[in-house]
């Protein structure tokens, strides 16, 4: 189970993070979670949902051999 | 029972006054923003989009703007919102950024965002999302195509308030007109963004008077809905399945090598996931995408090949998922450049995941556009005047093939929707002279249907003229044209070439100035009695030419859109068949 988490960004740092999933800003809360043993940080639950729905068992057919 | 007011379906006809009410505060803003801005980019371009908002982020209006920054302001807009904390916004306010890595599509584009609050409550908020045509960096007009970190393109504005409770923030006016290289022009665009604002906030005012705030938030919600079923029913209407599709881009300005790009559309019942993973990593030069330009390129895609009356809200973006993976040419990183990823990748990454999808939906695909801006930028001490002045000038090409008819000649790349500057405008404000003007006959790939043709412009630097010129084009190689599709051909390349005075041949910045590249280049200088030529590139073709109906290659030849030879070798013109 996934948790929001504020970012917090010193003044000097003048770049925002992306999310590790799709890539999208993610401008003030991430939402941190674990997917397989891995602490991961997307833009929200959806993307999580996306990581675990799509990008693994496509990563999975990819390694695989198939498409 | 009793039925509750706040969920109860409004009729069709309610939603689209309501729709059409939104729709049109829109297009004020826009009026307003084409009347009293100082640039041609706005007053004949039209570089610039304007948006309504409810308070939770989501794009309740939009009208017939840029596809590229109405995409990117459903991000500029929510992130901002985040990032400032929605408290942070007072009545009166204007924040005003252009970061490209918070959202935007590039660094020229600015946006503003003023709060509307309806008595003490906001309500949403109003945004335009405008190119100024000049803002600093290392190359006049700010395109620098050989950039190769975001420092050189022009100045970087996080997002900041530069008008406060309805007072100018004049030291921050000031740091940034200081910047440019046309500050006059900046106050007057980016004032004519602002007032187009405060045009909408009243407007929307008015608006919630005449119906009442929650009918209005009923209705705006019910539209979102309303857009979602009907993009979810299009989508559903897909096979699923898994559509990929890969090309490259010529060079990126920087190294003369090509940069791949690789998409794959994943329908699945409802939803679409759009996956860029596989393609290169970002580049040196500047036609890396932002985020904001490859989301914009999805949904261009998605909506050319879905029904076109699906309201364009927040709603029928939600059924489409995107995955960029960041550092990549698709979602470029800090401090990457990223000028030309608006204008010469977007409309190949839109043209990707349609011809992507060309398996599933072969009714409804086209085949690639010219896909360059033929970004042409200028400026100088104007001779008459004495005044400096910059000048962003794109030029139109062809559009590809249909599957049911030809693609349109000298349009302006799918990521904008801007005009043709008319040339008497442009001579009277540049120390520049139009000789040629004309569309150029076998620049359409051959196909059933034809692709559309590019156009060439033909410039002359006039008596005593200085002009610093720098270009962003793409498609001049050749195996880079517009691909075509079901065995059309590809369309005509684009070129820049130029002719010293004195000189007979015309050349390209190549060969006569020693640039990288031939498309891509700044702060080259050209003299009175200099000449340029810009060539656009056509669109591609689809299907095979000797299908195609003969009275139309006969017109083609007759208008001169087709060569008599082309017509023959390429159409098979002139065989028995044709009597
Ligand atoms: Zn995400």
């Amino acid at each position: 189970m996934g948790e929001w988490e504020t970012i917090r960004r010193d003044v000097w740092e003048t770049v925002v993070t992306p999310c590790t999933c799709c890539g999208q800003v993610v401008a003030r809360r991430l939402w941190r979670t674990e997917v397989e043993g891995e602490a991961l940080r997307f833009c929200g639950p959806d993307c999580e949902e996306l990581y675990r729905t799509y990008v693994l068992p496509r990563r999975a057919r990819l390694e695989s051999g198939g498409r | 029972m009793s039925t509750d007011v706040r969920t109860e379906s409004l009729d069709p006809v309610d939603l689209t006054i309501v729709n059409n009410a939104l729709l049109n505060i829109c297009r004020e803003m826009g009026v307003t923003m084409m009347r009293t801005a100082f640039s041609p980019i706005f007053n004949e371009g039209l570089d610039f989009s304007c948006v309504l908002f409810d308070r939770h982020g989501n794009m309740i209006g939009q009208a017939e703007f840029c596809p590229a920054q109405l995409a990117a302001s459903l991000f500029i807009v929510r992130w901002t919102v985040d990032e400032l904390g929605v408290d942070s916004f007072e009545p009166g306010d204007v924040v005003l950024y252009n970061d490209p890595y918070r959202g935007g599509a590039h660094i020229p584009e600015h946006s503003v965002i003023r709060p509307v609050f309806y008595g003490e409550e906001l309500f949403g908020f109003v945004a335009n999302v405008g190119h100024l045509a000049e803002i600093g960096g290392k190359a006049v007009g700010s395109f620098a195509a050989d950039a190769t970190e975001v420092f050189q393109e022009g100045l970087r504005i996080p997002p900041v308030k530069i008008v406060k409770r309805d007072e100018n923030d004049m030291e921050l006016w000031q740091l940034i007109m200081a910047n440019h290289r046309t500050p006059r022009n900046t106050w007057g665009d980016l004032n004519a963004q602002i007032g187009s604002l405060r045009v909408a906030e009243r407007s929307l005012i008015r608006l919630l008077d005449r119906y009442g705030r929650d009918f209005i938030e009923r209705a705006a919600g019910q539209l979102l809905d309303y857009s979602e079923r009907w993009m979810r029913s299009e989508i559903a209407a897909i096979p699923d399945g898994s559509y990929e599709f890969g090309q490259a881009m010529e060079d990126d300005g920087v190294l003369a090598e090509p940069v791949w790009f690789h998409v794959t559309v994943t329908v699945d019942g409802d939803g679409l996931v759009v996956d860029w993973t596989g393609t290169d990593l970002q580049v040196r030069g500047p036609i890396n995408a932002t985020y904001g330009v490859t989301a914009g390129a999805v949904y261009n895609a998605i909506f050319h090949v879905t029904e076109q009356n699906i309201p364009k809200n927040s709603g029928a973006y939600r059924p489409i998922s995107i995955i960029a993976p960041p550092g990549s040419a698709v979602n470029v990183s800090y401090p990457g450049p990223s000028v030309g990823g608006n204008t010469e990748t977007h409309p190949k990454l839109a043209d990707m995941v349609v011809s992507a999808l060309a398996p599933a939906l072969p009714d409804r695909v086209s085949a690639a556009e010219g896909g360059s801006a033929c970004n042409f930028l200028f400026g100088g001490f104007h001779p008459k005047t004495g005044e400096y002045y910059a000048n962003y000038h794109l030029e139109g090409g062809g559009w590809g093939a249909k599957s049911y008819g030809d693609g349109n000649d000298a349009v302006i790349v799918k990521n904008g929707n801007c005009r043709n500057t008319p040339v008497e405008i442009f001579e009277t404000c540049y120390p520049l002279r139009v000789l040629e003007y004309s569309l150029m006959h076998d620049s359409g790939g051959s196909g059933m249907h034809r692709g559309g043709l590019g156009t060439r412009r033909h410039f002359l630097v006039t008596q005593g003229a200085e002009v610093t010129v720098n270009a962003l084009l793409d498609r001049t190689k050749e195996g880079f044209g517009a691909w075509g599709l079901e065995g059309g051909g590809p369309g005509g390349r684009a070129a820049i070439l130029v002719k010293r005075q004195g000189e007979s041949e015309f050349r390209t910045f190549s060969e006569a100035f020693g640039s990288v590249s031939a498309s891509k280049f700044t702060n080259i200088v050209l003299w009175s009695g200099d000449e340029v030529i810009i060539e656009s590139p056509g669109g591609g073709g689809y299907g095979d030419p000797l299908m195609r109906d003969r009275a139309l290659v006969e017109e083609d030849v007759f208008e001169g859109f087709v060569s008599a030879q082309a017509a023959r070798e390429v159409y098979g013109w002139g065989s028995p068949e044709d009597g």
